[in-house]
């Protein structure tokens, strides 16, 4: 089977192992009622996140095509495509940051902006980051291993993926918590 | 132990009280808009000081707003 078929299977188990989890474990929730023609007001956390995940993803998708175009290993011997590459991601990196540095700095300075509900949702946000790193390492370590079987090494250009995309995997899951929070409590 | 749930009557308490906006008593308890859409509509519990200001805000007892259910 291929590299990435076994990759995809990978993380369709384990996120369908997930997702029966959650299902079962989660207490319904009512809907949320609104008189016709309103919708439920954002919070200021709520917004934040969603322009950190709109703007942080873009550099990050912009990085990932440089990769997927010239392939690793090129990739990795290109100092100019590594060093923009490497601005992109820690652009990505920086703006994915941004919800948690400002908000616990709201949350620290109790100026009104966050309100108990949003602290509680914030304290919870890096709940799903160890498992979201463990997906990727599993889908890196099937992929690696399937792909280099029986080779005497395999190329450092991937140590350095792994650790970007681990990095911005648990940053992007601890974002999207976020607002899941929002829309689940 | 019996799980329970936590129901409120602030919607009608702020009908009681001159139809006060949730704006309002967002405003006057220290929360946003949006959790008090939530509190109201069961999706959320709120701590101990939260519902002892909306209490407050209201006059009334704790348990004249909010009730404990125990489920069967």
């Amino acid at each position: 089977m291929s590299v990435i078929l076994w990759a995809i299977l990978a993380i369709v188990v384990v996120l369908a192992i997930l997702a029966v989890t959650t299902r079962h474990t989660r207490t319904a929730l009512p809907p949320i009622e609104l008189p016709p023609g309103e919708t439920l007001p954002t919070a200021p956390l709520q917004r934040l996140v969603r322009w950190s995940l709109a703007l942080g993803l873009l550099p990050l998708i912009a990085a990932a095509s440089i990769v997927a175009s010239v392939g690793p290993v090129a990739y990795d011997g290109d100092d100019t495509l590594r060093l923009l590459g490497t601005m992109l991601l820690i652009t990505s990196m920086a703006v994915l940051v941004i919800p948690m540095v400002l908000g616990g700095a709201w949350a620290g300075r109790d100026d009104g902006r966050l309100d108990e509900r949003d602290r509680a949702i914030l304290t919870r946000a890096p709940t799903g980051q160890a498992a979201a790193m463990l997906v990727v390492l599993a889908a890196w370590i099937i992929a690696l291993q399937e792909s280099y079987r029986g080779a005497p090494g395999i190329p450092e250009a991937y140590l350095y993926l792994m650790f970007w995309s681990c990095l911005l995997v648990s940053l992007i899951v601890s974002n999207a918590s976020i607002l899941l929070a929002y829309r689940r409590s | 132990m019996p799980r329970a749930t936590i129901t409120n009557h602030i919607r009608r308490l702020r009908f009681d009280a001159g139809e006060m906006t949730q704006q309002a008593l967002a405003e006057a308890v220290g929360c946003t808009r949006q959790t008090i859409i939530v509190l109201e509509q069961g999706r959320y519990v709120p701590s101990l000081a939260l519902a002892f200001r909306i209490a407050h805000t209201f006059n009334r007892t704790i348990e004249e707003v909010f009730e404990l259910v125990e489920d069967r």
